[in-house]
């Protein structure tokens, strides 16, 4: 259940600004001080009649390697809504810093195939703030429901975690498991990523955050080098998965190791029949074909 | 009346008289609205309609995850790296991973073609199931890098020392820098399909008037057709578009009058052809379900015409001796001849109008007693159509013309519409296909409405 109250936004936030205001709201507590805040703000954003716009859509399609049909892709909507699940994090009381954040995972429930011309109402909230052993994690959630009936055809879980940020009263869990031996499959594919995958993702969501832009913005920020989008790499996965999924879908995503750009990535997707013998779910997996760590896992599985 | 005479689509023995040669069966088509250039699918590749068309064919018929026997279409301007463009769509559609395809070229024919050789598959029992289709975009049109820069890209690849590649890349010069866009113009003459066009209609003597009336009556066709919900099984809207965006269902007489001639201006005779009675350059992509009566049947499809008969021709436009688009003129009475037909035997005609002037001076010629008795064989004159029975339901001046998709819109509209007719004087409902190519080619075929075999 989505909390109460609501804000309504007129529009789709502007994603630049919030990363404007983001970069500042770091620097001011970095000046001032956390104000001890360490309890998630109460009730949810929303904005409500928002129609994609087809030709963003076809960019994205074309990008991601999606044919460009007039249903929306799982990872287009994710953006759709995203600036919606931004302004979230980029309230003042919001306790935990919205820059440097790592994307830890991600949970899309689609109930149905989505137009690019249908009315859509975007709400989103954070719940669930839970220690890590490296910090805070916390879900920013996002459902998408049709404007005219109100029936919901979308909704994320994205798992966020602010590294290094211990709040009190938010208890470390313990050790943790450690991550298990992982050990490369034979690949079915090979992504050749260019330098510029991040801004042309960033283009195409409008996810302009400096992690994914260029070195040097992305050095400010504490990485050697720009790192692929998450949801860019799940994403294709997602396409290469292909039209073998059925219109009602889950699509989870675990995310490991950054993807350093430019770079290549190894990847297994592997089928799972049902009984009958019909598609029941595909299985994907990346990693790193030089040094086999593993970038991110997940699957795709009927509903 | 012997069953033979009753109905060319029959079944006839085969060569070797072992059994009886199956039929191929139209089971009905699906294509997106077709666009202007620049229009709504300015950014939509050839792939990306392909799939669309495709996927709404699969869905219509519950094709999803079904193994087809042969899927193949194909597309006039192609990117060089589509080589697969069809296997590709299929790839991308809903259709079995396990279903074969290829790719296929004609010009303008291109579509009629794929469902002309799918058709001979399933009737020499090959396959059973097959989807034909053809689409083309002139906005994501390929262009190309100069023949000048291209020779020095290969060259420079070969070198293998940087003084070589140095000495190559001292070659390039600014002209190599122009790049290399596609043109509608004949690589023999130079001259574009509407100077070519514009000589033949000068040729034949056809009026403006008559032109106009030919555009004027494929819009009000078309428009009518929507109207009564003719292609509400025909088409799937694709972004945003529900119709065809060329459709002009208000236009006049008066209108196409007051437009400019654009073509044929430099022949010496009055140039009549126009933007109005020309066809625009147009995005789009079509596709047709082909089966055996069984495999219809099998899945409880619909059996709306039958595929008869096929015949391309070509002729030599180079040097003058025909006109550039008459090919189809030679086609059509070779192909009435082999299955025992005339004019009268036909219901309905679907003429692909390149441009008007191409319609009329193919039923000019057909009209022509020394023409038909001189050029293509006959005793006298081939007939004069009855224009009630010519392209009913509009053709490509209102709906516009993406090459290869439209073989597949009109193989699909005239099943259904001979499906409608049903029985004419106690034989199935016949109409005659005709398609204009570059390279002064043109296919032509005969389709027939369905009727169950006696004893069925």
């Amino acid at each position: 259940m989505s909390p109460e109250p609501a804000l309504i936004l007129d529009e789709l936030p502007s994603l630049s600004k919030l990363y404007v205001n983001a970069a500042a709201t770091a620097a001011r507590r970095r000046l001032l001080g956390t104000q001890g805040l360490n309890s998630l703000p109460p009730g949810r954003h929303e904005v409500h009649g928002v129609r994609a716009d087809v030709g963003n859509l076809t960019a994205y399609q074309h990008l991601i390697g999606e044919s460009a049909s007039d249903a929306m892709p799982a990872g287009f909507i994710h953006a759709l809504a995203f600036p919606v699940a931004m302004s979230v994090l980029n309230r003042d009381d919001f306790p935990l810093p919205l820059l440097g954040m790592i994307h830890l995972g991600n949970r899309v429930e689609q109930m149905r195939a989505i137009q690019f011309s249908e009315l859509l109402d975007i709400r989103s909230w954070a719940e669930d703030m839970r220690g890590h052993r490296a910090g805070t994690q916390v879900d920013i959630v996002a459902e998408v429901r049709a404007s005219d009936d109100g029936t919901l055809v979308w909704r994320g879980v994205s798992n966020y975690l602010a590294k290094g940020v211990y709040l009190p009263g938010i208890n470390k869990p313990g050790t943790g498991s450690a991550a298990w031996e992982f050990t490369p499959p034979a690949p079915t594919a090979e992504w050749q990523l260019g330098v510029d995958t991040g801004r042309s993702y960033a283009t195409v969501s409008g996810d302009y955050n400096p992690i994914h832009l260029s070195m040097l913005s992305a050095k400010a920020l504490g990485l050697r080098r720009s790192i692929a989008h998450g949801m860019y790499l799940a994403s294709r996965a997602l396409a290469d998965v292909g039209s073998v999924k059925s219109e009602a879908f889950r699509w989870d995503v675990s995310f490991e190791a950054p993807v350093f750009l430019p770079a290549r990535v190894a990847l297994e997707i592997a089928t799972v029949q049902s009984a009958a013998g019909g598609w029941q779910r595909s299985d994907y997996v990346a990693w790193n074909p030089r040094s086999g760590r593993k970038h991110f896992s997940g699957s795709v599985t009927g509903l | 009346m012997p069953a033979e005479e009753q109905s060319a689509s029959a079944p006839q023995q085969t060569s070797g008289g072992h059994q009886p040669m199956r039929r191929a069966v139209v089971v009905g088509g699906n294509r997106i609205p077709f666009a202007r250039t620049g229009g709504a699918y300015t950014k939509s590749s050839n792939q990306d309609m392909l799939t669309a068309a495709l996927d709404g064919l699969i869905a219509r018929f519950g094709l999803q995850d079904e193994r087809i026997g042969e899927v193949a279409a194909g597309a006039v301007l192609k990117h060089s790296r589509d080589f697969n463009l069809t296997r590709e769509a299929v790839l991308g559609s809903a259709l079995s991973a396990e279903t074969p395809a290829y790719d296929l070229q004609q010009a303008c024919a291109t579509g009629l073609e794929t469902v002309l050789g799918l058709a001979n598959k399933i009737k020499l029992g090959q396959i059973d199931s097959a989807i034909a289709g053809g689409v083309d975009s002139a906005s994501d049109a390929p262009i190309a890098v100069s023949e000048g820069l291209r020779e020095i890209l290969l060259d420079l690849n070969r070198s293998k020392t940087l003084p070589e590649r140095l000495k190559v890349l001292a070659r390039l010069r600014p002209k190599d820098l122009a790049p290399d866009a596609p043109n509608t113009g004949e690589p023999r003459t130079g001259l574009s399909m509407g100077e070519h066009q514009a000589l033949t209609t000068a040729q034949w003597e056809i009026a403006r008037e008559a032109q106009d009336e030919l555009a004027y009556n494929s819009h009000h066709n078309l428009a009518a057709a929507y109207e009564r919900g003719f292609f509400d099984d025909l088409i799937t809207p694709y972004r945003g578009l529900n119709r065809d965006s060329n459709l002009r269902p208000d236009t006049s007489m008066e209108k196409l009058a007051s437009l400019k001639p654009v073509f044929g201006k430099g022949l010496g005779t009055e140039a009549t052809m126009t933007a109005g009675n020309s066809t625009p350059l147009t995005d789009g992509a079509s596709t047709v379900l082909l089966g055996t009566e069984e495999w219809a049947d099998a899945r409880r499809l619909p059996k709306l015409a039958v595929v008869v008969d096929g015949e391309a021709a070509a002729v030599d436009f180079v040097h003058g001796k025909d006109g550039l688009l008459m090919a189809p003129v030679f086609a059509t009475p070779r192909l009435l001849e082999r299955n025992g037909l005339s004019f009268e035997d036909i219901d309905f005609f679907e003429i692909h109008e390149a441009f008007a002037g191409t319609v009329l001076s193919t039923l000019a010629a057909w009209e022509d007693d020394e023409f038909c008795r001189t050029r293509l064989g006959l005793g006298g004159a081939l007939g004069k159509i009855d224009r009630a029975k010519l392209n009913v339901n509009g053709s490509s001046l209102a709906a516009g013309h993406p090459f290869a998709a439209t073989g597949g819109r009109i193989v699909a509209s005239l099943a259904k519409l001979l499906h409608d007719r049903g029985p004419v004087d106690g034989r199935p409902a016949r109409g005659l296909i005709s398609i204009c190519a570059a390279g002064g080619q043109g296919v032509v075929a005969i389709l027939e409405a369905y009727t169950a075999p006696e004893g069925r």
